[in-house]
């Protein structure tokens, strides 16, 4: 038996996905050596790389379905961890956001990046289980609140960037449960008239720090935002980008962008300015339709997904990752404001490496089982 | 699981999400072929234009030196703070303002007209903000270098005139280019650029070109707070060419020592060589300070220097020499005498005119100083006999006054190499306004023109100009002040792009002296009448120097407009010697001193003197033998 699965295992087992992802992680590892030649961030990655295909492994093999069956447990774990970052001596600040937890022996980690797993499958077990037929009010209610314990405690560090990676989430799993779509249609034109007043009564009551206007300012009218203040990051990101030109500024790294610490934050949140001075419109194409690639893979194991929790599983995933891509490589072109969301698989940082290749890891094992029933 | 069994479209719904997710995906390729294929050229030069600075290495200014060697102007190197261009445009500085004049001890009220002009005139790299920075002010800007970082320290050298007042007008001073002189087309041609360092006034800026050098340059690439990273090139500067003056600061020294031990400290005293127009000496006083214009510049007291020296009655700013116009009084009597003898209104032989103690004109007597009988021209020059000239006048007519302003170039610039010099005001200047006025030119007029008053007022050095040449046939030179410019080598290899080639010494580009035409004889007649002025019981007769003789005349030039309060007349003595082989041409002015022969003359003995104690120290001390 186990003899049979192991080799039912093998047979199944999504290389090209998990090629794709490490390609692309082993790229980024070029990258942060581009952006910072002189620190160890690069290694680090490699190193980060090689614990997340450890766990990805050990994911990949676990049956999902029981996972999927303790993410309640999973989830007030990962609530715990955020509500531990929030306490002074435990939680490490940076950058003036208290989004770090340094533990012993475990070291310094970002829960939230990870806390992203257990909401999807505590959303997968509910919404899996329920049966066909449209949402009732009362489900979404629950989904919300979901959703709400994680953001909530996210936005008291605060970092808004990474709560906002949350709620995508929330809108796949929502929709492919049947919701109406005029509630759909209802909530994109609330959306439309709500977000901008939401953001003018922020203004107003001054709930809305100076900085975050200046940065939604910046966006919308860049040619006369203040290219030294509050207009840097994303003046400096879009030189960064337009001087790579069609294929990359090759050799030249002295006079490069971030070496000469024009770009802010070149191995993080702005490794794709990186990657377009160094590899130009070529590279950053190549890159754009790898992620298309590896988006689409994850798509076709979702509608092969044994049951339905799977599936909402892998387009929760799918979702997340498509979000966090456009705002961030959005941000980098110069189109949507500076939040710090990092670039998946791509920007330097253990967590976020680890929380995706765990994610990727459902994906697999799901499509693994998809002939076990 | 098959999502067709399900009833709520799933299939449709996944692929939604695909789609949407590859439509998201294309809007970013869309904006990143926007941004590096459409617009990649542009962000490549803002790039560039960031990181790279091109760094002036300031040449150092050419030094000023006297005819035998003697340094009167030099450059040495100081420290400037200076605020950048670049993190201002978007800080208010004007908060600091208080805490940089605080720790910089600078006048805040300089500090902001600073700030408006940086402002104002977007071309500035950088601007001083105070000059010749102390081991304080350095240290005060680096212990603050990350709260004010538009604050640097950059090493300049900076002009120096160790002399002080001497020779000031002469010298002239630098300063920061003026937003004003920025306009002028041929000033933007030759590149100048905000906050470069010209000359102003004098020689500093009549050779400012050659003085001034070529800037050489670092080209960097800095990084995003500006701190320099790697150097790209480096062209070195060309120093500029050390000017060697025809000024013998002895001379000068003595004529400053007459001028400020005179009665009024006012006035001017100037020494040429008649034989090529080597200006010796060109003294004015009041003087003033240049360091006040490099150095004290930014300090309050520097600055009420400076407003002093502006708004003072006594006009310390003006170089009298060339831009002072006085009454010449009897020192016009020469320039005069030698037009009488060439237009033929005295002859040699005839050349005895009526004094009659005086002149009526319809019924105003206009009287002589005493009654000379009819003299002859020499002893008309000697005594300077007033009724000789009301009478000679007349005869030339103002057409012959006017001739004789022509020839000897009263009507134009001596030509001197300083700027800024004044055109004497004649007779021929005044015309067309006072014939407009009266309907016409008056004999009255006439004779006063006659003893150089009323519309005669020239300039010291046009005079000096005119009465040189009765010493040296007659030879009429454009006084200069440079002797020599010294050769500087080339800059770098021949045939790279930087390359500045030497440049050769040179030296006054001296046009032919205007001829004034005399005869022998003509030429003989002026001699004695000016050697007796000195020599023969003249008006002079109180300057004497045995073995030296001097041939001069003296002016005593009343001046109406200032009556008021008394003005006494300015006293003049124009001179040169030996008379009958003159090496040197000596002119002194004294305002509102009172009689010629009695305040100019013996300051102009004065120079002479030293001048002997140099060339001729025989004759100085065989004179003292004598008088012991």
């Amino acid at each position: 038996m186990a003899a049979i699965i192991e080799k039912r295992n093998l047979r199944d087992f999504d290389w090209l996905t998990a090629f794709l992802a490490v390609a692309i992680v082993c790229f980024g590892v070029w990258q942060i050596y581009n952006a910072q030649p002189t620190e160890t961030y690069w290694s680090k990655q490699i190193v980060g790389l090689g614990i997340a295909l450890i766990a990805f492994a050990v994911i990949a093999i676990i049956d999902y379905r029981r996972v999927i069956d303790a993410a309640p447990v999973f989830y007030i774990f990962g609530l715990i961890l955020l509500a531990l970052v929030l306490v002074p001596g435990l939680g490490v600040k940076v950058n003036g956001q208290q989004a770090w937890l340094k533990l012993p022996i475990i070291g310094q980690f970002q829960p939230s990046e990870f806390v992203k797993i257990p909401t999807v499958l505590l959303l997968a077990k509910y919404f899996g289980a329920r049966k066909a037929g449209t949402l009732t009010f009362k489900e979404i209610l629950v989904g919300a609140g979901i959703l709400a314990a994680p953001v909530g405690l996210i936005m008291f560090e605060p970092d808004a960037g990474q709560a906002m990676t949350y709620f995508p989430l929330l809108a796949v799993v929502l929709f492919l449960s049947a919701v109406k779509v005029r509630y759909i249609a209802l909530t994109i034109v609330a959306g439309l008239i709500f977000v901008p007043l939401a953001f003018w009564v922020g203004v107003q009551t001054g709930n809305i720090k100076k900085y975050q206007i200046e940065r939604v300012n910046v966006i919308l009218d860049p040619e006369s935002a203040d290219p030294r203040g509050f207009g840097y990051h994303t003046v400096q990101s879009m030189i960064t980008v337009g001087k790579g030109g069609l294929s990359g500024i090759k050799g030249d790294t002295e006079t490069s962008q971030s070496a000469l610490k024009f770009l802010p934050e070149p191995h993080t949140d702005f490794i794709f300015a990186v990657t377009a001075e160094n590899t130009g419109f070529i590279g950053c194409i190549s890159l754009l339709l790898a992620y298309a690639l590896l988006l689409s893979r994850l798509v076709a194991g979702a509608r092969q997904a044994p049951d339905r929790a799977g599936m909402l599983v892998i387009m929760a995933i799918v979702g997340g990752l498509t979000f966090q891509i456009f705002m961030n490589v959005g941000m980098v072109l110069g189109f949507l404001p500076v939040i710090g969301v990092p670039l998946p698989l791509m920007s330097a940082g253990l967590s976020a490496v680890l929380s995706t290749f765990i994610a990727i890891g459902f994906v697999i094992s799901i499509k693994m089982r998809r002939f076990v029933n | 699981m098959k999502l067709n069994d399900q009833a709520q479209n799933l299939g449709i719904r996944v692929g939604t999400i695909q789609v949407i997710a590859f439509v998201l995906l294309a809007i970013l390729g869309v904006r990143l072929y926007y941004l590096q294929v459409v617009k990649g050229e542009y962000y490549s030069d803002k790039a560039e234009n960031q990181r790279i600075r091109m760094i002036p290495i300031p040449a150092p200014r050419g030094a000023i030196f006297d005819r035998n060697g003697k340094l009167l102007v030099d450059s040495r190197p100081t420290y400037n703070v200076t605020l950048s261009n670049e993190p201002i445009k978007k800080i208010d500085v004007t908060d600091r303002l208080e805490d940089y004049s605080r720790g910089l001890n600078v006048d805040r009220q300089y500090l902001i007209e600073r700030i408006n002009l940086i402002k104002k005139q977007p071309g500035f790299e950088t601007m001083v903000l105070k000059e010749n920075a102390s081991i304080q002010d350095i240290s005060w800007v680096e212990a603050h270098a990350l709260e004010y970082s538009e604050l640097r320290v950059e090493l300049q050298p900076q002009r120096f005139y160790p002399l002080g007042k001497t020779l000031a007008h002469v010298l002239g001073y630098v300063g920061e280019i003026s937003p004003k002189q920025l306009e002028k087309p041929e000033v933007i041609e030759k590149g100048f650029r905000p906050g470069d360092i010209i000359g102003k006034g004098g020689l500093e800026q009549q050779y400012d070109e050659h003085l001034r050098g070529k800037p050489g340059y670092r080209k960097v690439i800095v990084d995003s707070r500006g701190r320099v990273q790697s150097e790209i090139e480096t062209v070195e500067p060309q120093a500029g060419q050390d000017l060697v003056s025809t000024i013998d600061l002895d001379l000068q020294l003595t004529a400053e020592e007459q001028l400020e031990n005179s009665t009024t400290k006012r006035g001017t005293i100037m020494a040429i060589d008649p034989n090529n127009g080597e200006v010796l000496a060109m003294a004015s006083a009041p003087s003033f300070d240049p360091n006040a214009f490099v150095t004290r510049i930014a300090t309050p007291e520097g600055r009420r220097e400076i407003a002093n020296y502006y708004t003072n009655e006594e006009r310390p700013l003006l170089n009298r020499a060339i831009q002072g116009r006085y009454h010449p009084g009897s020192t016009w009597k020469i320039p005069e005498s030698i037009g009488a003898l060439q237009q033929g209104a005295i002859t040699v032989a005839h050349s005895n005119v009526a004094c009659g103690g005086g002149i009526t004109i319809g019924n105003k007597f206009t009287r002589c100083m005493g009654s000379h009988g009819s003299p002859p021209l020499s002893y008309a020059i000697t005594k300077s006999c007033d009724g000789y000239y009301y009478r000679l006048a007349l005869k030339m007519k103002i057409e012959g006054l006017i001739e004789m302003i022509e020839t000897f170039d009263f009507d134009k610039r001596s030509g001197i190499d300083l700027p800024n010099e004044k055109i004497s005001q004649t007779p021929k200047s005044w015309m067309p306004s006072v014939v407009k006025r009266e309907g016409k030119w008056s004999d009255i007029r006439t004779v006063y023109a006659s003893i150089g008053q009323d519309t005669v007022v020239v300039t010291p050095i046009s005079m000096l100009r005119a009465v040189a040449p009765v010493g040296v046939a007659g030879r009429m030179f454009v006084p200069h002040l440079l002797k020599e410019f010294k050769a500087i080598g080339a800059v770098g290899e021949e045939g790279d792009p930087n390359y500045v080639p030497a440049k050769p010494s040179f030296g006054f580009d001296r046009p032919e002296p205007k001829i004034i035409e005399m005869t022998p004889e003509q030429n003989k007649i002026m001699l004695d009448g000016m050697w007796g002025v000195v020599n023969g019981g003249g008006t002079g007769a109180g300057i004497k120097i045995n073995g030296f003789d001097i041939a001069g005349k003296t002016g005593t030039a009343q001046n109406s407009s200032l009556n008021s309060g008394g003005a006494q007349d300015h006293s003049w003595f124009v001179s040169f010697a030996p008379a009958y082989k003159p090496e040197i041409a000596v002119i002194g002015l004294i305002e509102n001193s009172g009689f010629g022969g009695r305040h100019a003359a013996p300051a102009v003995k004065a120079v002479y003197e030293t001048y002997l104690a140099k060339h001729h120290p025989n004759l100085l001390n065989g004179q003292q033998i004598a008088k012991k």
